[in-house]
């Protein structure tokens, strides 16, 4: 009896977090930091922060494919490899082997997964924009699906807390499109680059930024309390950096929440099933089983954060069926696993430029340029609705011209090893609509190697996605000629697929109508208050901006008010 | 060596330095691809090995830096496009190194040599049109190279040039001596070129 008390005692905390990714690290930081005792499921294996980063640090010659993907890997990681490269040796590390992880495509899906500490934290992009406040009503204005809950207004305080903590290098340029956040020194352009911003500006009308990055320049007090150091300019992000320049939940939020003492992670531990309690009408707690041993435990808390990745998350309220919940949790208006989004790209043009022979970069920057939406923004109007942005900017060739150009011998090898001419590009991003149509499901009879059903992936970009696509390739090609670049090629990719922006949300979208959402404006599933989905799946539209500063933002808030409302014991 | 032994050799050589899932990986590897499954095509001459050693060396040759043969380049190609490329690789390949011992490669001056590599490059610049090569921005920065899938390999001179370039410009050798190879710059500034400005390796 004792015994099962004190098994008991141990398995039971205040706050349940699932996912030590981008949002699960925010969830577990901000809800220590308010005194509450947290047990973060992490179903991957626990990677070590700096001491498990085993190619940051290697030369390009210690990699047996030198960059590339061997056939082997490409069978592995396969759903990574139908279009990235990612599957190399430098990078792989932070990916998921497909193989060992397989999912079911009625529609082709492109998903790409981080199973260890840090999730895919430890590979983004660290693109930081806010969402406009018009991403925020274009929803009710168009009469697009479901309006959101909450305005600008209720993020912004948030979006600076998370800006600050995780320590954002940027300009602010006081547009309504890209409202500025809290920035750190800014990383500089190139001299094409400059060119470039102030042709736009002139010739077009469009404003270029450099990009809002999660990199430190100038690390703050806070920063440098959790051992993160300033960017070298190594550009080697995502093998894990040993300098904590960049933002991951390994170098920011984790340590963050171990400073409090009280977070307990447990790795290896994949969340089968949140247990509903019929009489509390609340969660009580989750079901895990252990990857490897298969040992099945059971974990009690007064609140349940879900933050397992978008696709993941949703599966999870799929498979907890109860009585109450015979559709999965939180499931009575069938939102849950509809309305996938994710952002399109692989389109955009290429230029040479001319000219700016003597300017050159020590140093390589871990960003790029921004060119801010302006479709269908202020008095512009096209035949698709909402927008996108561009990332790229412009670089000096090295000796990878020489592939494709004529010549060897002597005075080639030379030739190589001095840098060529100014390239620049852009390549786009962009909004995609919520459709219920675009879901994902459980199968009812295959499962997976831990007897939990298998995810099904029946999506597609839609009519508007693939007329804005060729917007984003003409207005790419427009703005390099107007910039007077030569050989402007645009691209179109046609062999991509939603999940490829591995920003995939909205499967668990917030609402103001339980008929049809799934969660309320603070993130709570309606009917079952004590579980908060603050991951990609609460997402209500894509905007066309990069998502994960506005995860956090909702993450903080949702927190925040978890811990209130515990403390109200309205929880 | 096959590969099997090779394996063997390189676990025993770092004293089982090998984590166990590395060993595993391994056997698998090993599993997956036994030699006797390994494209028949693939496995070189004494004298194809070397057509593909003088190739790569009149691509980079020796100079006052070292060329590919000093940077280990001709078995990095080998290497490489049997792990990486598939079957329409593995016999464009081997069809270009046959059409150069065809004509006795290397037999020739080096005049000669320069030539004919001369014409098998203008050659695959024909062939390569129908590829449709193309170059994409990622977001973050990131560059891709598309082509359109064919039946037929990347020709044989494209694999040589491409496989020679990257063997050697990412051996420690080449990266070395041929750039300025700062793994750390920590900071970021933008420059004017100095008078020989080497390009800046990371």
């Amino acid at each position: 009896m004792n015994l099962n008390l004190k098994a008991d005692k141990a398995h039971t905390f205040d706050a349940i977090v699932v996912g030590s990714g981008m949002t699960g690290g925010m969830a577990a930081k901000e809800l220590t930091e308010r005194g509450l005792q947290v047990l973060m499921i992490e179903r991957g294996r626990e990677v070590k922060h700096i001491e498990d980063y085993d190619t940051a640090m290697k030369g390009p010659w210690e990699f047996e494919h030198r960059g590339k993907v061997s056939i082997h890997s490409a069978e592995e990681y396969w759903a990574n490899s139908r279009f990235g490269t990612l599957a190399n040796e430098e990078t792989g590390p932070f990916f998921t082997d497909d193989q060992k992880n397989p999912y079911i495509e009625k529609r082709p899906f492109d998903w790409i997964r981080a199973y260890h500490t840090g999730g895919k934290s430890m590979h983004w992009g660290r693109q930081s924009y806010r969402m406009n406040k018009n991403d925020f009503e274009a929803n009710a204005k168009e009469g697009i699906a479901i309006d959101w809950p909450i305005r600008y207004e209720d993020l912004e305080p948030w979006y600076t807390h998370v800006e600050k903590f995780v320590g954002i290098s940027g300009q602010a340029e006081g547009w309504d499109v890209l409202p500025d956040g809290h920035y750190l020194p800014a990383m500089p352009m190139s001299a094409p680059e400059r060119y470039f911003k102030e042709t736009m500006m002139k010739k077009l009308n469009r404003p270029v930024t450099i990009g809002r990055v999660a990199n430190l320049t100038k690390p703050q007090s806070w920063h440098t309390d959790l051992s993160r150091a300033s960017c070298q300019y190594r550009s080697k992000c995502s093998r894990g950096c040993p300098y904590g320049a960049y933002y991951s939940s390994l170098s920011g939020s984790i340590p963050a929440a171990r400073k409090t003492d009280k977070l307990t992670v447990l790795h290896d531990t994949i969340a089968s099933e949140i247990i509903y309690d019929e009489k509390t009408k609340k969660a009580k707690g989750v079901r895990v089983i252990n990857q490897n041993t298969m040992a099945v435990e059971e974990f009690f808390a007064k609140i349940v954060f879900l933050n397992a990745g978008s696709m993941n998350t949703a599966a999870l309220l799929l498979n907890s069926k109860s009585n109450r919940f015979p559709a999965g949790l939180g499931n009575d208006s069938d939102q849950v696993g509809r309305n996938i989004m994710d952002h399109h790209l692989g389109v955009g043009a290429n230029a040479t430029v001319e000219g700016f022979e003597n300017d050159y970069i020590f140093g390589q920057r871990p960003n790029a340029l921004y060119i801010p939406r302006f479709r269908n923004w202020g008095t512009d109007k096209k035949d698709f609705l909402r927008g996108y942005g561009y990332q790229g900017g412009a670089s000096k060739t090295d000796w990878k011209r020489g592939i494709t150009m004529n010549g060897f011998g002597a005075s080639f090898k030379e030739d190589m090893s001095r840098p060529g001419t100014w390239t620049m590009g852009f390549g786009g991003f962009g909004e995609i609509l919520p459709d219920p149509s675009n879901r994902m499901f459980l199968d009812k009879e295959k499962k997976d190697k831990w007897g939990i059903p298998m995810i099904v992936f029946d999506a597609a970009f839609g009519e508007n996605e693939l007329t804005m696509r060729k917007d984003m390739m003409a207005s790419a090609v427009e703005m390099l000629e107007a910039a007077g670049f030569k050989d402007v090629t645009g691209f179109n990719r046609q062999d991509t697929h939603p999940g490829l922006g591995i920003h995939d949300m909205g499967t668990a979208r917030m609402g103001k109508d339980p008929k049809s959402s799934v969660l309320n404006k603070f993130n709570q599933v309606h009917d079952c208050k004590n579980v908060f989905v603050t991951d990609g799946a609460a997402m209500v539209s894509s905007s066309c901006v990069n998502p994960s500063i506005t995860y956090m933002a909702m993450t903080a808030r949702a927190a925040d008010y978890a811990v209130g409302e515990l403390k109200k014991q309205n929880l | 060596m096959n590969r099997r032994t090779a394996i063997t050799h390189v676990a025993a050589l770092l004293g089982g330095a090998f984590s166990a899932p590395t060993l595993l990986a391994m056997q698998r590897w090993e599993n997956r691809l036994p030699l006797e499954n390994f494209p028949a095509e693939l496995i070189l001459t004494e004298n194809q090995k070397q057509i593909v050693a003088e190739v790569a060396e009149m691509i980079i040759p020796k100079t006052t830096t070292p060329g590919a043969k000093d940077a280990g380049v001709p078995a990095f190609i080998v290497m490489m496009v049997q792990d990486c490329y598939k079957a329409p690789e593995h016999k464009s390949f081997v069809e270009g190194i046959n059409n150069l011992e065809k004509k006795q490669f290397l037999t020739l001056s080096n005049e000669q040599k320069t030539a004919l590599l001369k014409q098998v490059e203008t050659d695959s610049a024909e062939e390569m049109k129908a590829y449709q090569v193309q170059q994409t921005k990622m977001g973050d920065n990131e560059d891709r190279e598309q082509m359109a899938a064919q039946k037929k390999g990347l020709p044989y001179w494209r694999l040589m040039k491409e496989l020679t370039m990257l063997g050697y410009f990412t051996s420690e050798a080449g990266i070395k001596s041929s750039f300025e190879y700062v793994p750390i710059p920590g900071k970021l500034e933008m420059i004017q070129m100095q008078p020989n400005q080497k390009s800046f390796a990371y």
